[in-house]
């Protein structure tokens, strides 16, 4: 391009003329209205998404925090110290079911005196070796001998040269039951105890008015007697299962600590959170498509009718 | 008529205020310039340029140094400005030529300011390549701010400025050799 042409386009360009000048000298001197807050997507996206990042974050920490506190389940392994009381007897019911924690066999229930119950006791001990296994099992039937019980069932075996087991199911008297447990806890270590104690008295006593109605009916007499006498032999004895092992069983992974099961919990939604936000965005994204697509053709459509319209002026 | 002092009649106002008024001042030329080449009529570019600045004013607070200079920013509202008008007029005319006789609108007459040869090629030239000349010889822009305004890209801004310098050329030559 020719240095003249440049400066005769530039010389010859006229000023703005007086009119004009004083048209703009007046807008100008208006005070310029004041700046209206407007969110603008920019800054929506700039502060929204590390604010959408942290709420997500706080609320996983919250939730993670909440459920690593809240009480956990009932411990097994102690009793309960209270007694619910049957309001229709007045006479002190036991829990059916109660474990104890393998520590003190001296802790072992006992029985209602003057109630028919039935005593159900599991006992799993460990002993050294195959030997102490053999020895620990005679000792074991002795002591039921001893304690005027008797052997119901005995299972004895030592598949492996260094392991072994013996399963023994025994009765001995119910007013002896706790001397036994005693004797058995000394056998090895105790692994776990449970107890189990179920009331019969109610029973026994229905058997015994249904007994006093039916006088003069002797069938019906003799069936209520011999169930009373199977309740009775029944609650005379307790029942004593017996578990000698020579395998000690896998020490449980200790339970996570209150700090770990909350980082996990606050993982575990954090994880779920990301989820959402993914499937959201796959189900979004083709929306998204269109609407960037139909965003960009409009400015494109925009732009090229500008175009037309300053070629045509 | 004499220029007005821009800053005699706002010198009590806020800073704010202040530098609009002698941001008007400084770049009401530019503006003018760039409309006249834009509209190649006196009296649209007058309307338009009034029309620009008051929409400055209106979004002055909304104006930020660090994104451009205040002489591009004028000029995107000018070119805005302009492209309403140049719009409002199709539809005027698209409505008249359903309805009347069709009115050509206001016809290119560029000021006398210009010399015959100039203002005869000029007027050969379309819009949009009176625009480029106007930005990037005229007001002395560089590339980037004039692709900026034009919304195109530096090198399409460097063509299309070839391409009206080389018509401008072609027309204003043989008349200048004559």
């Amino acid at each position: 391009m020719s240095p003249e042409l440049t400066a005769a386009l530039r010389n010859e360009t006229p000023a703005a003329p007086g009119e004009l000048r004083e048209r703009v000298a007046l807008i100008a001197a208006a005070p310029p209205p004041p700046r209206r807050r407007t969110i603008s997507l920019r800054r929506t996206l700039l502060f929204g998404a590390p604010a959408a990042a942290v709420a997500s974050l706080m609320v996983a920490v919250v939730v993670g925090t909440i459920t690593s506190s809240s009480p956990s389940a009932p411990l097994t392994g102690q009793f309960a110290r209270e007694l619910s009381e049957d309001a229709a007897t007045g006479h002190p019911v036991q829990p059916l079911d109660r474990t104890l924690a393998p520590t003190r066999a001296a802790a072992v229930p006992a029985p209602t005196r003057g109630r028919a119950q039935d005593v159900h006791t599991s006992l799993r001990v460990l002993v050294d070796d195959p030997d102490g296994l053999s020895a620990a099992t005679q000792r074991a039937l002795r002591t039921t001998r001893r304690l005027g019980g008797y052997i119901v069932t005995v299972s004895y075996g030592t598949p492996e040269p260094a392991e072994g087991t013996a399963s023994l199911r025994l009765r001995v008297p119910v007013s002896r039951m706790q001397a036994a447990v005693v004797s058995f806890s000394d056998l090895g270590r105790i692994l776990t105890q449970q107890t189990q104690i179920t009331d019969l008295q109610q029973r026994l006593d229905e058997l015994t008015r249904e007994l006093r109605r039916a006088r003069g009916n002797k069938a019906r007499t003799q069936a209520l007697r011999r169930e009373r006498i199977a309740i009775n032999r029944q609650a005379a004895y307790a029942t004593v299962d017996l578990d000698l092992t020579t395998h000690e069983p896998e020490k449980k992974a200790t339970p996570p600590g209150r700090l770990d099961r909350a980082v996990d919990d606050a993982a575990g939604v954090l994880t779920a959170e990301l989820a959402i936000g993914a499937y959201l965005l796959i189900v979004a994204s083709p929306f998204l498509v269109l609407l960037i697509a139909a965003y960009a053709g409009s400015r494109a459509y925009r732009r090229y009718a500008d175009q037309r319209l300053l070629e045509r002026a | 008529m004499a220029p007005v002092a821009y800053t005699e009649c706002v010198s009590d106002q806020p800073t704010a205020h202040r530098s609009f008024a002698s941001t008007a001042e400084d770049h009401l030329d530019d503006v003018y310039r760039y409309l006249l080449y834009v509209t190649a009529n006196p009296a649209t570019a007058e309307d338009l340029t009034s029309e620009t600045f008051e929409r400055a004013l209106r979004r002055w607070s909304h104006f930020d140094p660090s994104r451009g200079s205040a002489q591009t920013w004028l000029c995107q509202l000018a070119r805005s400005a302009a492209l309403d008008h140049f719009r409002a007029e199709a539809r005027r005319r698209r409505r008249e030529q359903r309805l009347a006789e069709p009115d050509h609108g206001a016809e290119t007459e560029l000021p006398d300011d210009y010399g015959p040869v100039l203002r005869q090629a000029l007027r050969t030239l379309s819009g949009a390549e009176r625009e480029v000349i106007a930005l990037r010889i005229v007001l002395e822009l560089d590339t980037r701010e004039t692709a900026r305004i034009l919304g195109i890209s530096p090198s399409a801004c460097t063509t299309r400025l070839s391409r009206a310098l080389e018509k401008l050329e072609q027309k204003v030559r043989p008349r200048l050799v004559a």
